[in-house]
């Protein structure tokens, strides 16, 4: 049997202008237009939105997870750490 | 609420209750593929228009119920299904989903066309209530039409199923745009635009797609503007339905009807 799936689109959404995309999931689709309706359908209805972004997934780089040395710390690099002051959990806007 | 004197109230409150009849009959056949359609997604989309239609159809017997003092569940629940107004499109069987998205293109247009022509009307609650509902429609309208060219210019399967579908659905269509009982009143009154007129705009906006959509219907163009070749299918707006819609009130109403006047 031939595969009738459609392609897979990677859906990122955005509660407020300002707030990153986050990944939620994904949906098929033939094409990025009807994968953002979808992604509308899914994802969109009961969660507040401003924004959507689809991407197909097969466009995205990734790595692997069989590949034991891509993020590995062979050396004590915790002098690299920015551990001697406290950074704000968020910045505010500067004063004009 | 009343009636401003001046407008013709049985014809309005008639026209009232057939728009709100044809969301309540579609919205049920749509969600007749909760379950069953033939993508997750699609299934999830229809559901949500499905629930949109028949949340448009509570929004016109509500008008209806401050008109008249009738409730939305009496006219949904209660009523016998030779007073319902629909048009008979909306209740033939929801068949393969290629007539699914079809019928639901070929309706999509068509509100969207009425809805707009109401943004003149006489009658205040209808200019009011038709800015709501466009709102949701046009969403409705790109996510049909989408599947409309998409499907239509597909595979040759789903090509070959889509013009059979357009075959279907459209003399079955124009009933959307059979004349209201005493319409011409309302016509006067400046509640409405004809729908004649209405069918000649909605026409001129399905051909734009379904000539993208490789798909062809009976029509033919005269004087830069397109008529059917085709008798159209009428009979609902005066209760002349087909048995379809009897199964489907039947269905509707059952279980209110085990205890009719139950609280839910």
């Amino acid at each position: 049997m031939s595969d009738t799936q459609w392609e897979t689109y990677e859906v990122f959404h955005q509660s407020r202008r300002g707030r990153p995309h986050e990944h939620v999931g994904s949906v098929h689709a033939p094409d990025p237009e009807m994968a953002l309706q979808m992604a509308r359908d899914q994802f969109a209805r009961r969660l507040d939105c401003v924004s959507l972004w689809v991407v197909r997934s097969s466009d995205i780089a990734q790595t692997d997870y069989q590949d034991p040395n891509f993020f590995s710390q062979v050396f004590d690099k915790s002098y690299r750490d920015p551990k001697a002051f406290d950074a704000p959990a968020r910045t505010e806007p500067a004063e004009s | 609420m009343n009636i401003p004197s001046g407008l013709p109230s049985e014809p309005l409150l008639g026209m009232i209750v057939a728009l709100g009849d044809d969301e309540l009959v579609l919205g049920h056949r749509n969600s007749e593929w909760t379950g069953f359609a033939p993508i997750l997604e699609e299934d999830i989309a229809f559901s949500n228009i499905a629930q949109d239609e028949l949340g448009h159809s509570l929004a016109w017997f509500s008008l209806h119920e401050q008109l008249t003092g009738k409730t939305p569940d009496w006219m949904a629940f209660e009523r016998n299904w030779r007073d319902f107004a629909c048009c008979r499109l909306v209740a033939y069987p929801k068949g393969d989903f290629a007539y699914t998205v079809v019928r639901q293109f070929f309706f999509d247009a068509a509100e969207q066309v009425r809805m707009k022509s109401f943004a003149q009307s006489s009658f205040d609650p209808l200019r009011q209530l038709s800015v709501k509902i466009l709102a949701e429609e046009a969403y409705h309208l790109m996510h049909s039409q989408g599947l409309v060219e998409r499907l239509g210019d597909g595979t040759e399967e789903s090509h070959r199923r889509m013009q059979a579908a357009a075959e279907t659905a459209f003399p079955q269509s124009l009933g959307l745009f059979e004349d209201f009982p005493a319409e011409a009143d309302l016509v006067k009154a400046g509640v409405v635009k004809p729908s004649r007129e209405l069918q000649e705009e909605w026409l001129t906006e399905i051909m734009r797609v379904l000539t993208r959509a490789t798909l062809v219907v009976p029509v033919r163009k005269k004087n830069g503007t397109f008529e059917p070749e085709c008798s159209p299918d009428l009979g609902g707006r005066t209760g002349r339905h087909t048995d379809d819609l009897r199964q489907l009130v039947s269905d509707l109403q059952h279980v209110y009807q085990l205890a009719p006047g139950q609280p839910w």
